[in-house]
């Protein structure tokens, strides 16, 4: 657990401080700043939260889990220690990357807004996926093929969001979308999480 | 009045079964020694009954009064030789946590009372907060011991318990089998020749 901690801080900030020496000095258009802000938190939570169930199987305390705790318990206490890395994750690099990359200007509201929900849905997702893939052999290659299709228009809706932050615009209809994902995820998530922790 | 039943047991993994058309019955105060050599099926067979794998074929039912309980991993103790413990947690924290994640009902001033004389029995007690990295396999398998009785459980499923153990060890096995007799079902795996004392009932798997 520490080490994933270390691991996504480490990639995530290597990430911002990599990206913030490359455009030093450099005007970026909204969009660019938007995909750099998301991917940057991606590139850091992806580290932790993907191999959280991952360990548990390797180490063999999966088995201990699924004979003690009822499986929604099991997804959201996940779920939960991945939501605080996320806050954690967001308290070192937001920072770094108002200094390093852009400053955050526009509708900060609204840019407080897609962070939540946004990290909401990132979290729910790959809490998900790496459930997912922890008892299969060939986890690498799995996860990324179910994580694709459903970070992708989610990562889409985020920086179309957060472009129209930056730029000051309503953020109505990309909040809806992403509060329709989150709604969705929520709800979704913990019910195939219970259909895939156990075997029987 | 508890009771376990298989019917017409089957576990197959690609093309090899493991064991087929295995049907038991064992009711509360019995023992089921299940013996056979490695790769038998004997850590097979209990993590069927474990709810950890899935029956190929046949079906496993736990009974309570006559009537089947839902959710039988609710109510048993597991205790393996590869069961793992988390190396960051003390032994007492493992059964703190334990009994919350089981939903075990305590007077709050009284539970650490309670959690100490558990590992008191198993004689973890003087090194109760050190890390579990820090134990000998021994005391690894005696915590296990004491997760697997942490609360009662009325099914106690012990698969290689005595591996690792010392002859206070073994003592203390026997001890723990003597009390579930009085309340519930225990499934004991083993490849010990010596142990067939132990059980009521023995299962061999493999024959």
């Amino acid at each position: 657990m520490r080490q994933g901690i270390v691991a996504s801080l480490l990639m995530g900030v290597v990430t911002v401080v990599g990206v913030g020496f490359a455009v030093l000095g450099e005007a970026l258009e909204a969009g660019l700043q938007a995909g750099l802000f998301w991917i940057a938190l991606l590139f850091g939570l992806f580290p932790a939260l993907a191999r959280g169930f991952i360990t548990e199987e390797e180490t063999g305390t999966a088995d201990l889990l699924r004979v003690g705790a009822r499986p929604s318990a099991v997804f959201w206490g996940k779920w939960l220690f991945h939501a605080t890395l996320y806050l954690l994750l967001s308290i070192v690099l937001i920072p770094l990357y108002a200094l390093m990359i852009a400053s955050l200007r526009g509708d900060l509201f609204g840019w407080l807004i897609l962070w939540g929900l946004g990290g909401f849905c990132l979290v729910s997702v790959l809490t998900l996926c790496g459930a997912l893939v922890a008892r299969t052999a060939i986890r690498g290659a799995l996860l990324a093929v179910l994580t694709f299709p459903l970070l992708l228009p989610l990562l889409l809706l985020l920086i179309a969001g957060t472009k129209a932050a930056l730029q000051g615009q309503s953020l109505w209809g990309v909040v809806q979308g992403v509060l329709g994902y989150a709604m969705m995820m929520s709800a979704g998530a913990a019910w195939v999480f219970e259909r895939v922790w156990r075997e029987v | 009045m508890w009771e376990l039943c298989c019917q017409s047991l089957g576990k197959r993994f690609g093309e090899r079964w493991v064991f087929r058309g295995l049907s038991l019955q064992v009711a509360q105060g019995m023992v089921l020694m299940v013996r056979g050599a490695n790769g038998s099926g004997k850590s097979t067979f209990l993590r069927l009954i474990a709810g950890l794998l899935a029956p190929t074929e046949g079906y496993i039912t736990l009974c309570y009064q006559g009537h089947p309980v839902p959710d039988r991993h609710r109510w048993l103790g597991w205790c393996a030789t590869d069961g793992a413990l988390y190396r960051e947690l003390t032994a007492y924290e493992h059964l703190h946590w334990w009994a919350t994640v089981r939903g075990l009902q305590w007077e709050p001033a009284a539970r650490a009372d309670i959690l100490m004389t558990h590992l008191a029995r198993f004689e973890l007690a003087d090194r109760a907060h050190e890390r579990v990295r820090a134990y000998s396999t021994g005391m690894r398998q005696r915590l296990r011991l004491a997760l697997a009785t942490l609360g009662a459980p009325p099914l106690l499923l012990l698969d290689e318990p005595d591996a690792g153990l010392d002859a206070a060890g073994l003592r203390l096995i026997e001890q723990v089998i003597d009390e579930q007799r009085a309340r519930g079902i225990t499934l004991f795996a083993t490849n010990r020749q010596d142990a067939e004392c132990w059980g009521d009932l023995c299962l061999a798997m493999g024959a």
